[in-house]
């Protein structure tokens, strides 16, 4: 990862002991790749804003229970920003209520239409160029943009229980090639 | 569960393709159960770097004031505005001045002493006879005299004043010019040499256009020395 000057470990006991200014680090650090990655999940800045809001709270409230052996602080501090956006979006996507099967016959077009990235330097970046792009495209529209199955499905044009399998294999392929 | 599908289960989690129920079932069951916790930070981490693909975006600016007020924190680093009375680099500023300007004051006061004396010399002319005084002379330093009337001296209608000065070791009296009755003049020394102790100066009555041979040759209306003002 490359910001390797700053300590999120560090940054996080110091959120633990209760020191206000480790947490305004950690802000002007990351607010805006934080910001960045909720608004592509939640497609509204705002709301994107009302998660980051959320997500810094939690970080200054769960810091004392982060155990620095379980994983990365700077993991912690993005997923614990992503799962809230994720949470609010797949709450909103059940409250409208699409049925699985609705939401197939809207997706008639098939289209072609694959996640546009640039590969980076990164073990899942070498591992994702293994895979089919239809298949990189399911993986990318649901880390980054938060899609779910049946969005993914319309998105792309194709059967749910189609992008349901190859997010299924492409997951299993990704840790395969990662171990 | 095999551990086959807790690592399917931990990575469609981590992805975000889960439906809402099954996010909230693995949300609570991550509390107690560490072999999921363990295959969801393990998807955490392979996963992370994918976070790269969104563009950051810059916060607006009262997002930090909204999660400082949240968690009831006082301004950390963004400190409010401190009103004018409070500003230490103002009367840092202005003691800085106020010191030079003492500094620069006492300086003039210790290295010009003239400046600060308004009169270095003074001259009183007095009428040779009543002995009643017409005229001050004013010198704050030795270029450059102050006439100053006392009153309106009265002189016939053909006749002029005309100003005269001698130092004590000038061969004669120089002439300063036609002065009217009552006239407040100042005139420059700057020809003369500087202006000395006991060196006199006088008004005498002479024809319109002044002294026809350039030394006095009338009665002498005003006459005084001048005085070193200590």
């Amino acid at each position: 990862m490359p910001e390797p000057l700053f300590d999120y470990e560090a940054c996080l006991l110091a959120c633990a002991r209760g020191e206000q200014q480790a947490l305004r680090q950690l802000y002007e650090q990351d607010c805006a790749r934080l910001l960045g990655v909720a608004k592509r999940i939640a497609r509204d800045t705002a709301l994107a804003e009302d998660i980051v809001h959320e997500a810094f709270i939690n970080i200054w409230n769960g810091a004392g229970g982060f155990d620095p052996r379980r994983g990365s602080a700077r993991g912690w501090v993005y997923s614990v920003t992503r799962h809230l956006a994720l949470n609010v979006m797949r709450k909103k996507g059940r409250e409208v209520a699409l049925s699985d099967e609705h939401e197939q016959t809207l997706a008639a077009e098939p289209s072609t239409e694959h996640f546009e990235y640039r590969a980076r330097s990164g073990k899942v970046y070498q591992c994702l160029e293994h895979l089919e792009p239809a298949r990189r495209s399911c993986i990318l529209h649901a880390y980054v943009d938060g899609l779910s199955h049946s969005e993914i499905a319309q998105k792309l044009g194709t059967p749910l229980g189609t992008v349901k399998a190859w997010i299924k294999r492409s997951l299993a392929a990704l840790r395969e090639c990662m171990a | 569960m095999t551990p086959e599908e807790l690592n399917d289960l931990a990575g469609e989690y981590v992805l975000g393709t889960l439906a809402a129920e099954q996010r909230l079932h693995v949300q609570q069951r991550l509390e107690h159960d560490a072999p999921l916790r363990a295959a969801v930070e393990a998807w955490e981490q392979r996963l992370l770097p994918l976070t790269e693909l969104a563009e950051p975006v810059a916060p607006s600016p009262y997002l930090w004031r909204r999660i400082e007020r949240s968690l009831g924190h006082h301004a950390v680093g963004d400190t409010p505005p401190v009103p004018w009375w409070n500003l230490l680099a103002l009367w840092r500023g202005l003691a800085g001045a106020g010191l030079l300007a003492s500094l620069v004051l006492a300086s003039l006061l210790l290295t010009r002493p003239a400046a600060i004396n308004p009169t270095a010399y003074v001259v009183v002319l007095t009428a040779p006879q009543s002995q009643a005084p017409g005229w001050v002379i004013q010198a704050s330093n030795d270029q450059q005299i102050q006439l100053i009337p006392l009153g309106v001296m009265q002189i016939p209608a053909d006749k002029a004043l005309e100003f005269w000065t001698k130092g004590d070791d000038w061969q004669g009296p120089v002439s300063l010019g036609l002065v009217k009755p009552g006239q407040s003049l100042s005139i420059p020394l700057d020809k003369l040499p500087p202006l000395a102790p006991n060196q006199l100066f006088e008004m005498t009555l002479e024809g319109p256009n002044g002294s026809p041979t350039g030394k006095p040759t009338g009665p002498i209306q005003a006459i005084g020395r001048a005085v070193k003002v200590i």
